[in-house]
Parts: C-alpha cells; sequence; structure tokens
C-alpha cells in the first residue's frame, strides 16, 4: 500500500479532513482471529458458539507527513446498541503472525483507538495478549456517521517502510481483546 | 502452611451474628472506593437473603467451573444497571431548598428499573406470620480454583503466596472476562479508568498485621479472618474441625475461601398460631441450595451445642462463635491500624 506524502500542516489526524480526499484507499478482507488461538480456556468456551469478528471489510489509506504514519481505517458501523462495549480499531505494525495478533515470540505494534476511550499504544503477542507501551507515542481520532465509522491512528513515521495489518472491534457484539477481525494479509507499505 | 509454602486467607461470617448494620460495607467503601468511577463499587456488600442482591439476580448469571466438563462455563457480565447505584441525591433540595415537608430524599436516576447494593432489603421471602430472611455480606471468596485468574488475557490477576486474588489495574485492559467467569459477581467495572476491580483483601493492611476493616469494624463481632489451615485457630475449627462453617455456592466450583456458619431459624407458627416446633422458618432446602447438603448437619451441630449449654454444660464451639475477646476474631492480625506508620 502507497503510504501518500503530505504536506506538513495537513490535518491528517482529522478522518473528515480534505488531506484525505486525495489518499487512495484500498479494501481490505478481514476475518476473525482463530479461536483456538484466543489465549484462555474461558473466551474459547464462552465464544464457540458465537460469531465474532463480524466485520468483513474495511477501507484503509495510509499518509505521512514525514513526521508521523497516519492510517485512516473506515468500516460499516453496527448500529445494535450496546452500553458496555465500545467500537475500536487497530493499526498493527512489524512482522509476526497477523492472523493471531502477533505470539508470544514475535510481538507486533498495536496502534490502538477505540469510542470513548482514544488511542493506546500497545504491544500484542497474541489474540488480547497486549502490554502497554508509551502512550504518547500514538494518538487517534474517530467519527461515526452515515452508518460508517471513520478513525485515523496515527504512530511516529519509522513505521512507514513496514508492513500494515489492520483490525476492528465491534462492540455492539461485546468484541474485545482477541475477539476481532483481522485483515487477512499483510499491506507492506511503500 | 501447604507444602510449596503458600497459606490461604479466610474469612468466616456467622450469619446468626449478622445483624445487616453495612458497617462492613461502609468501611470498607471509604477505605477503598472513593476515588473516580467507583461510587457504584461495593467490593463488601450486605444483603438480604433471600433476595435479588448485588449485582441483581447474580446467583443466575453463571460463570465458575462446568460439573460435567470440568471446564470455564460461560458468564453473564453484570451490566452497570444490574449493579446499579451510584446515585446523586437531592441533598441540597432536601436541606436547603425550603421545601420542608414535601421534598424527600430520592436518588437522581429515573425510577423505573432502579437498582443498588441492599435495594431488596429486608424483603425476605415467605407468607406472614411465617416470613424468614437472614443477611448475607459478601466479598470475593479469593478463590483457591480463581476463574477469573484464568480468564484474563493479558495476566492481570495474580494469586499471592497468602492466597489472596488481586489485579495489577496498569496490566488490566477492562476486558472483563473476569467478569464474566466469576460465579460470585465480585468483581465491578470502573468505567472512567477502564479497569476491572474487586476486594483486594486490605492487602496493605494485613501485610503491615492489620486485620481486613470489613473484620475489624463489625460490632456484631460476626465476621473471623485467619489462615485456613493453622490449627487451634478459630477459622480452622469453624471451617475444619467443627464443620459449621459452610462455603456458598460450592457447586461453582472455584474453591472459594469465605464461610459461613449458616442461619438457625425461628419455629414456624401454625395457622393458630401455637408453635410447629418440627418446622424451620427457613425452609431447610433453601439453606441446601446455598451451602449444600452439608448444612443441614451444620444446622443441628451448632443446635445440640446449643442444648448442651442451655442444659447448663460447656461448649468451645459457642464460646468461638460468641467471641468474648473481639481480638479472637483477627487472627493474627492483631496490630491497631493506629498504630502503624504510613509508608507513603
Ligand atoms: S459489620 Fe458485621 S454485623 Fe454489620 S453487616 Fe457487616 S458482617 Fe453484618
Ligand atoms: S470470588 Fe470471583 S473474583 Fe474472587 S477469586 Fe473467586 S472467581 Fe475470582
Amino acid at each position: 500500500m502507497k503510504v501518500a506524502t503530505v504536506n506538513a500542516g495537513a490535518d491528517l489526524a482529522d478522518p473528515a479532513s480534505q488531506a484525505w480526499n486525495g489518499v487512495t484507499a484500498e479494501a481490505v478482507a478481514l476475518a476473525p482471529v482463530p479461536l483456538a488461538a484466543q489465549p484462555t480456556e474461558y473466551i474459547r468456551e464462552a465464544w464457540a458458539n458465537r460469531a465474532y469478528g463480524k466485520t468483513a471489510e474495511a477501507r484503509v489509506a495510509a499518509a505521512t507527513d514525514g513526521k508521523k504514519l497516519y492510517v485512516r481505517v473506515e468500516w460499516a458501523d453496527d448500529p445494535a446498541p450496546n452500553a458496555e462495549f465500545q467500537d475500536a480499531v487497530g493499526a498493527v505494525l512489524g512482522d509476526g503472525p497477523l492472523d493471531t495478533l502477533g505470539s508470544a515470540a514475535s510481538p507486533l505494534a498495536l496502534w490502538y483507538w477505540e469510542n470513548g476511550r482514544g488511542a493506546l499504544n500497545l504491544v500484542s503477542k497474541g489474540p488480547g495478549v497486549v502490554t502497554k507501551a508509551d502512550a504518547s507515542a500514538v494518538s487517534g481520532t474517530g467519527a461515526s456517521g452515515g452508518g460508517k465509522w471513520a478513525v485515523v491512528i496515527s504512530g511516529p513515521a519509522s513505521a512507514s517502510k513496514g508492513k500494515l495489518g489492520v483490525a476492528v472491534w465491534n462492540g455492539s457484539n461485546e468484541e474485545r481483546a482477541g475477539l476481532a477481525a483481522v485483515s487477512r494479509n499483510w499491506l507492506p507499505l511503500e | 502452611m501447604t507444602a510449596n509454602g503458600t497459606r490461604q486467607i479466610a474469612w468466616v461470617y456467622d450469619l446468626n451474628k449478622c445483624i445487616g448494620c453495612q458497617t462492613c460495607s461502609v468501611a470498607c467503601k471509604v477505605l477503598w472506593t472513593r476515588d473516580e468511577g467507583e461510587k457504584h463499587e461495593w467490593w463488601c456488600s450486605v444483603n438480604t437473603m433471600p433476595g435479588l442482591g448485588t449485582p441483581k439476580g447474580w446467583e443466575e448469571m453463571g460463570g465458575g467451573i462446568d460439573p460435567k466438563t470440568g471446564k470455564a462455563r460461560p458468564g453473564h457480565q453484570p451490566t452497570r444497571g444490574e449493579f446499579g447505584g451510584g446515585f446523586d441525591y437531592n441533598y441540597y433540595e432536601v436541606f436547603y431548598g425550603g421545601t420542608a415537608g414535601k421534598a424527600h430524599l430520592e436518588p437522581q436516576a429515573p425510577r423505573e428499573g432502579r437498582w443498588a447494593m441492599n435495594w431488596d432489603e429486608d424483603q425476605g421471602a415467605g407468607e406472614w406470620p411465617n416470613s424468614y430472611f437472614f443477611y448475607m455480606p459478601r466479598i470475593c471468596n479469593h478463590c483457591t480454583n480463581p476463574v477469573c485468574l484464568e480468564a484474563c488475557p493479558t495476566g492481570a490477576l495474580a494469586k499471592r503466596d497468602d492466597g489472596l486474588v488481586l489485579r495489577d489495574e496498569d496490566v488490566c485492559m477492562g476486558d472483563r472476562f473476569c467478569m464474566e467467569a466469576c460465579p460470585y459477581k465480585k468483581i465491578y467495572f470502573n468505567y472512567e479508568r477502564h479497569v476491572a476491580q474487586h476486594c483486594i483483601g486490605c492487602f496493605p493492611r494485613v501485610e503491615a498485621g492489620v486485620a481486613p476493616a470489613c473484620v475489624r469494624q463489625c460490632p456484631g463481632r460476626a465476621v473471623f479472618v485467619g489462615f485456613l489451615d493453622e490449627e487451634g485457630t478459630p477459622v480452622n475449627n469453624l471451617v475444619k474441625k467443627w464443620k459449621i462453617a459452610l462455603p456458598l455456592h460450592a457447586e461453582a466450583g472455584t474453591g472459594p475461601n469465605v464461610f459461613y456458619v449458616p442461619p438457625l431459624s425461628p419455629h414456624r407458627l401454625n395457622d393458630d398460631f401455637s408453635i410447629d416446633y418440627q418446622t424451620p422458618r427457613i425452609p431447610p432446602e433453601y439453606l441446601e441450595s446455598l451451602f449444600g447438603p452439608e448444612v443441614h448437619t451444620a444446622l443441628a451441630t451448632l443446635s445440640s451445642e446449643m442444648e448442651k449449654v442451655r442444659g447448663g454444660g460447656s461448649s468451645e464451639m459457642l464460646k468461638t462463635l460468641i467471641a468474648y475477646k473481639w481480638q479472637e476474631l483477627l487472627g493474627p492480625f492483631t496490630v491497631d491500624p493506629a498504630d502503624i506508620v504510613p509508608t507513603v
């Protein structure tokens, strides 16, 4: 995926910004993180007969202003209300098993954004097996409307040379931790 | 102490002495849950039984271990509404609003579906004149087999060498599988800080030799604490030797370490108000549903010890339960909290 270079000063942090108009978005197919890879027996038992990772597709675009890498993700918002869990999205970066959101041996960076909670900088060692890293390195802004979510997550521009994956959590379906839909293939950034 | 050097802190609540005064729950609240997002949290809650309790309908929410498969059993995550509470009240209106006799103290929340800790106080069950109820304090059971810990994907929970099950809030991501898995529904969610929270067994006190607040503050002398396997102690005697303190819902399979001396009850009254000496007012099958079939033996033991004392005899068991010296309730944690030097 091409990382568009945009003038410093363009407001890439805002998903509704004009700056994104000239950046090509790619349709990316998502699949649920496998049940067998879920890290605890409780999660495997509780979700054995329950569908998760319900988001099938996302539109992904990437841009940089030289300082930061901005990833914009757009996907269909499930309108079913849920007062307990929120919709969330992550940009996955690094080198490791994408379908399980990393592993103990090959952790991945997870720039995570959750509605109402903001951005978290996480290290992901498996589905939901995350630790918190320097929070100031990652930011995010999201907006929903017209049946869609559009979220921009950003982090250090050094990530622009690697590979990108995305993960989406449908809060209406109580998806959280490893109960996500994740892109089927890495998108090499160039 | 067990072979691997671990011990287990355990609590015994004597339900024949608990007067439902909520001193334990308030002592806990004042100490631990006065910060951001903790208004609705009652790590120690006291409810009337039978009742829907805290959170509302918790006994029907699943979790624990499936006795057939031996695996974790799916459970429901109690919602904000099911815990309820955390209300603001119209204090200003009542005290300063010039509305004397008109306004009364009321939660500032929609009437429909209101609920809170102890919301169904003293409702109980049964038909007059044979209605019945008793109080039951509940805290985290610091289980021997903590399913909350097993369910957590981030490894935020740990069982310490003293048996307490504690959470590292910096590691907790707020995924709430622990809340689903816990069959006692004693984990709360802090919606402001986005972490789950539960009873910490007053570990900073315990480490300084001070008893947990729910034990030390109880005016009813109804709560004992100590190490479960330390022979000769009240907790060990009540649970292991005399077997009159029983775990709650042991069938959930987590090995709870909070035990209850089950409640004796008055006799039933017949239609003509004569006393039916054969039938206790609290249905034994209800108590069995809480404490298992052992409850019948426990109640029989208590009754016969009481008979013995009434006949002029002496009973170690009753002396222990009466707790003539209140320090005996505190197990090894006898230090006065006023005597400890704060370290921070
Ligand atoms: S402080 Fe003691 S008597 Fe009062 S509610 Fe708690 S356990 Fe019962
Ligand atoms: S009572 Fe619930 S929260 Fe406490 S240790 Fe047992 S399973 Fe965990």
